[in-house]
């Protein structure tokens, strides 16, 4: 069995070593002291590195697998942008330098700025939130910030019962009440029904398109309309932006205001769960709302600006995730607007050409057409209580990460797959092959292997209720 | 650059196989006004050469100086295990650990990291990490409101800025109260004004320690008197600086935080680095963020997974404990690399050595006329200390950058920068100070050479 870090620990030479060439002068008054022992692990650098090496070995990551994660968008992250993020002109700067020594930095963020403008039909962009739920929740107090300005009284945010489950999240904590909405079982909203709940206290909607079972909003433009007519502003949730770069604009859609995942739709990598950036978008009217400091241009030169009276504040300290932002400006740079567009094309294309080897097997609960994903509704097909999560399982065993499972929550036993642009097809045939031969024939004929899976990973299937009934959750 | 992988002849099967001849027909479904006929305009479609050789130039317009400012981003020295393992494409092409089974790497990890956080504070369970610092802050202000059901947070003028106006912002559509406790002569949190400000109604009090000065805080005598409400007491602090000084677990807080670029991430314009959370254990179920677990497979062999998931967005939604998804993972490894490699000895040591060469640069620029500490000689200080002068500031800034050094921070404009937001006025006092900061990275030679171009000016 692998060791944890302290079960390495002996007493030999540490990994790392300093020494001071000033001596050492760090008496301190014994009230201030530390006493308490440290217990850090004492290990040598070569083990340190086999390790860490090793653990690393037991990720399914993009870099060894096909990653078909739902809503995820994991696509290729370009080795370019990690080059380039790594320079020391980038890495080696300090926040608080003086403005005419980070030139490059805040070009880099104005000029990501025009073009996520340019992207979304947007009028200004904000990079500081640091993930896409920080960017949900700036995009609320905003909302609120601009009702209360307007001195209108508005408490309440419709939100899909598709949606990602941090819309809501994100409200409340902005301090809003949901009001939920139940969408069509292809997940698109009916102007109808939409209408029934659109009261004076309604200020916004929150909407995901395509939405989260891969279906454009067809009836966006009178959505936009009635929830206009009430006063109130559209939402666009920007975790699905990867289907319409270069072929639609939130901005022109209606939208008022917008949040993106530049670690989904552009390019730059999860890290195992962060760090993201979660850039705000609004049109003109919500531009005095946005967080401060706001990167403005004077000439030729970049400055900060902090005199924005009307603005919600500060989300983060300094200007964002800055590394996060210069990889995804990398990215953009690469591809130009002829790419871009290929992104949005070939992710359409994969995803459409999956559901279409699909259709005939398992049920498409949206219907056969999709946008860049589409959710899989396998259900009546599963025979000796097989479940979703033993295909998940099992799909583990068979070389690829499972795609997103139970969600969204409007479809039992959800599969939701996610090809993104990178995939060849020869990768799209396999997996389908595979997850087809899986649904289809295993849980038939071989249930049991389906229970047992994974078999093929470093641990078999681990028993997440007794993990949390009786937590452990650092060493003992 | 493209970096899609279909040819033509795939494309055609794939176009077959959907029953459409054009791409275009994809986008069928959009109706006709929306789908835009103008291209972007979005320059771009280098090659990776160009890229190169365009972002260089980019890069050449910003400077790498020497670094005696500190306000939250230290230049601190990173081992080079760090940069191999953070490089590992197995951790950072990863997503969040969602299937278990296959991403045991980032989950032990992450076990590894809070095991490592709560050994370092002295506290009981750690997240898996929040954006940074400042939202770190916020979080704690939110959990205490959240568990205690009062409206009061007092909060030290000590505390960086940027972390006072993050916490604003979080709590702007709450009830809750804030209160900012001043600053005495000596730059500690004055006793007597949270003993005032106290009263049942408050939920928590956060202190920073060291603090926004550099001053070591008396954490213990804070707490106790925190404790007379039973208001929660949130301690703010540089995880380096517990190689000496008393952790929140010994002075009894409730909840810890801070910045953890100081534990193996470059400073990065500030971004992206990691906040850490570390609660006592009655408050574990109210905490926010993932939390990883251990567990055992059917075979019984050790195991961990994403665990006490039901305070979380993707299950509970507007019901959850907060809306955090993505956190900042990869710099949590690289915390999680550093602290792994010096053992106790060697860590109590790194922290002598940032306060042996902050006190030897504190020592050299007091000695100095014209300069004295703004906060007496005696104070105990980390990285940091004020400085007050009677030179003129502007010019000290800009003959240390014609030199290639970044200067302390000039307190009086940063404050006028927080007035202007509205915040507490004790920090307006600062005219003419500087805010130094030395870590182990500055050499002798450089320190002297400070001290020689003050000297001079």
């Amino acid at each position: 069995m692998k060791k944890l870090l302290n079960e390495l620990s002996t007493e030999c030479c540490p990994a790392y070593s300093l020494e001071s060439d000033v001596g050492i002068d760090a008496q301190v008054p014994e009230n201030l002291k530390r006493s308490l022992s440290f217990n850090l692990p004492n290990v040598a650098e070569s083990d340190l590195l086999r390790h860490f090496t090793n653990l690393s070995r037991k990720n399914y990551a993009l870099s060894t697998t096909f990653y078909p994660l739902g809503s995820c968008t994991m696509k290729y992250n370009p080795l370019i942008n990690e080059r380039i993020a790594k320079f020391d002109n980038f890495t080696k700067l300090h926040p608080y330098q003086n403005l005419e020594t980070i030139q490059g930095v805040l070009e880099i963020m104005y000029g990501l700025e025009k073009d996520l403008c340019e992207i979304s039909g947007m009028d200004c962009f904000s990079l500081q939130q640091a993930a896409g739920a920080h960017g949900e929740f700036a995009s609320l107090l905003i909302i609120a910030k601009y009702f209360k300005s307007i001195k209108q009284k508005r408490t309440k945010i419709i939100v899909p019962d598709s949606a990602h489950g941090t819309n809501s999240a994100s409200a409340v904590f902005a301090g809003f009440e949901i009001v939920p909405l139940k969408s069509e079982s292809n997940g698109s909203i009916l102007p109808e029904k939409l209408k029934e709940i659109l009261t004076p206290e309604i200020a916004a909607i929150m909407l995901t398109v395509p939405n989260t079972l891969g279906t454009f909003e067809k009836n966006i433009p009178e959505i936009s309309r009635i929830v206009h007519e009430n006063g109130s502003l559209l939402y666009y949730d920007g975790a699905n932006l990867n289907a319409v770069i270069g072929v639609v604009r939130p901005g022109d859609m209606g939208f008022d205001i917008m949040h993106i995942n530049l670690h989904k739709t552009f390019s730059t990598p999860h890290g195992g769960g962060g760090p993201g950036s979660g850039p705000v978008g609004v049109k003109v009217f919500l531009e005095p709302f946005l967080p401060v400091p706001r990167i403005e241009r004077k000439g030729t030169e970049f400055i900060l600006n902090y005199e924005k009276p009307e603005s919600i504040g500060r989300l983060k300290a300094f200007l964002g995730n800055f590394s996060v932002i210069l990889k995804a400006y990398v990215y953009i740079k690469s591809l130009g607007a002829k790419g871009l567009k290929n992104v949005s094309e070939q992710a359409v294309l994969n995803a459409n050409y999956m559901l279409a080897r699909f259709r005939d097997k398992i049920n498409v609960p949206a219907g056969n057409r999709c946008m860049h994903e589409f959710v899989l509704a396998p259900k009546a097909l599963y025979k000796n209580s097989v479940r979703t999560l033993d295909i998940a399982k099992r799909l583990l065993d068979c070389g690829y990460y499972a795609p997103t499972v139970y969600f969204p929550l409007i479809v039992e036993e959800a599969i939701m797959i996610e090809p993104t642009e990178t995939e060849s097809k020869e990768t799209l045939d396999a997996f389908v092959d595979t997850l087809i031969k899986i649904i289809v024939d295993e849980t038939l004929l071989d249930p049991q292997k389906l229970k047992d899976a994974p078999v093929n990973t470093n641990v078999g299937r681990l028993n997440e209720v007794e993990a949390a009934r009786n937590p452990v959750l650092r060493w003992k | 650059m493209n970096y899609t992988s279909q040819n033509q002849k795939d494309k055609k099967e794939m176009l077959d196989t959907i029953g459409i001849r054009d791409v275009d027909e994809l986008f069928d479904v959009i109706p006709k006004d929306l789908l835009k006929v103008r291209e972007l305009n979005v320059a771009g479609g280098k090659t990776e050469q160009e890229l190169l050789s365009y972002f260089s130039d980019i890069a050449s317009k910003n400077k790498v100086l020497t670094s005696f400012r500190g306000a939250g981003v230290y230049d601190h020295f990173v081992p080079s295990l760090v940069g191999e393992i953070i490089g590992r494409s197995e951790f950072w092409t990863a997503y969040t650990p969602y299937q278990a089974e296959a991403s045991q790497g980032t989950l032990q990890m992450i076990f590894e990291y809070q095991s490592l956080i709560c050994a370092l504070t002295g506290l009981d369970t750690s997240n898996a990490s929040l954006y940074d610092a400042a939202t770190a802050v916020a979080e704690a202000a939110l959990l205490a409101l959240r568990v205690s059901k009062k409206n009061k947070i007092l909060i030290s003028s000590g505390l960086h800025p940027e972390y006072m106006q993050v916490v604003k912002t979080y709590l702007k559509n709450s009830v809750a109260e804030l209160v900012f406790l001043d600053i005495c002569c000596d730059g500690t949190v004055e006793k007597e004004s949270l003993d005032s400000n106290l009263d049942k109604n408050t939920a928590a009090v956060i202190i920073q320690s060291p603090n926004y000065f550099g001053i070591v805080e008396d954490m213990q005598t804070l707490s106790i008197i925190s404790k007379k409400e039973n208001s929660l007491f949130v301690a703010v602090i540089n995880p380096l600086s517990l190689g000496v000084f008393k952790t929140p677990g010994e002075y009894n807080a409730d909840i810890a935080v801070g910045e953890g670029q100081v534990l193996g991430s470059f400073m990065n314009m500030g971004g992206s680095t990691f906040g850490f959370m570390v609660v006592k254990k009655a408050l574990e179920w109210k905490m926010p963020g993932r939390i990883v677990g251990q567990t055992i497979d059917k075979h019984g062999n050790r195991g961990f997974v994403l665990t006490l998931q039901s305070r979380e967005q993707h299950v509970r939604r507007e019901k959850a404990t907060s809306n955090i998804c993505t956190n900042a993972s990869l710099n949590a490894l690289a915390g999680c690399v550093f602290l792994s490699g010096w053992g106790d000895c060697g860590f109590k040591k790194l922290a002598e050595i940032n306060i042996s060469k902050a006190r030897y640069a504190f020592n050299k620029i007091k000695s100095l006329e014209g300069f004295k500490p703004k906060f007496g000689k005696d104070k105990v200080f980390f990285n940091e200390f004020v400085i007050e002068t009677q030179k003129d500031v502007n010019r000290i800034n800009d003959v240390l950058l014609e030199n290639k050094i970044l200067g302390p921070l000039d307190l009086s404009t940063h404050c006028s920068t927080l007035t202007a937001l509205g915040l507490p006025e004790t920090q307006e006092n600062f005219k003419n100070c500087l805010l130094f900061c030395v870590t182990e990275q500055r050499t002798k030679c450089e320190i002297d050479e400070l001290a020689r171009i003050l000297y001079k000016i």
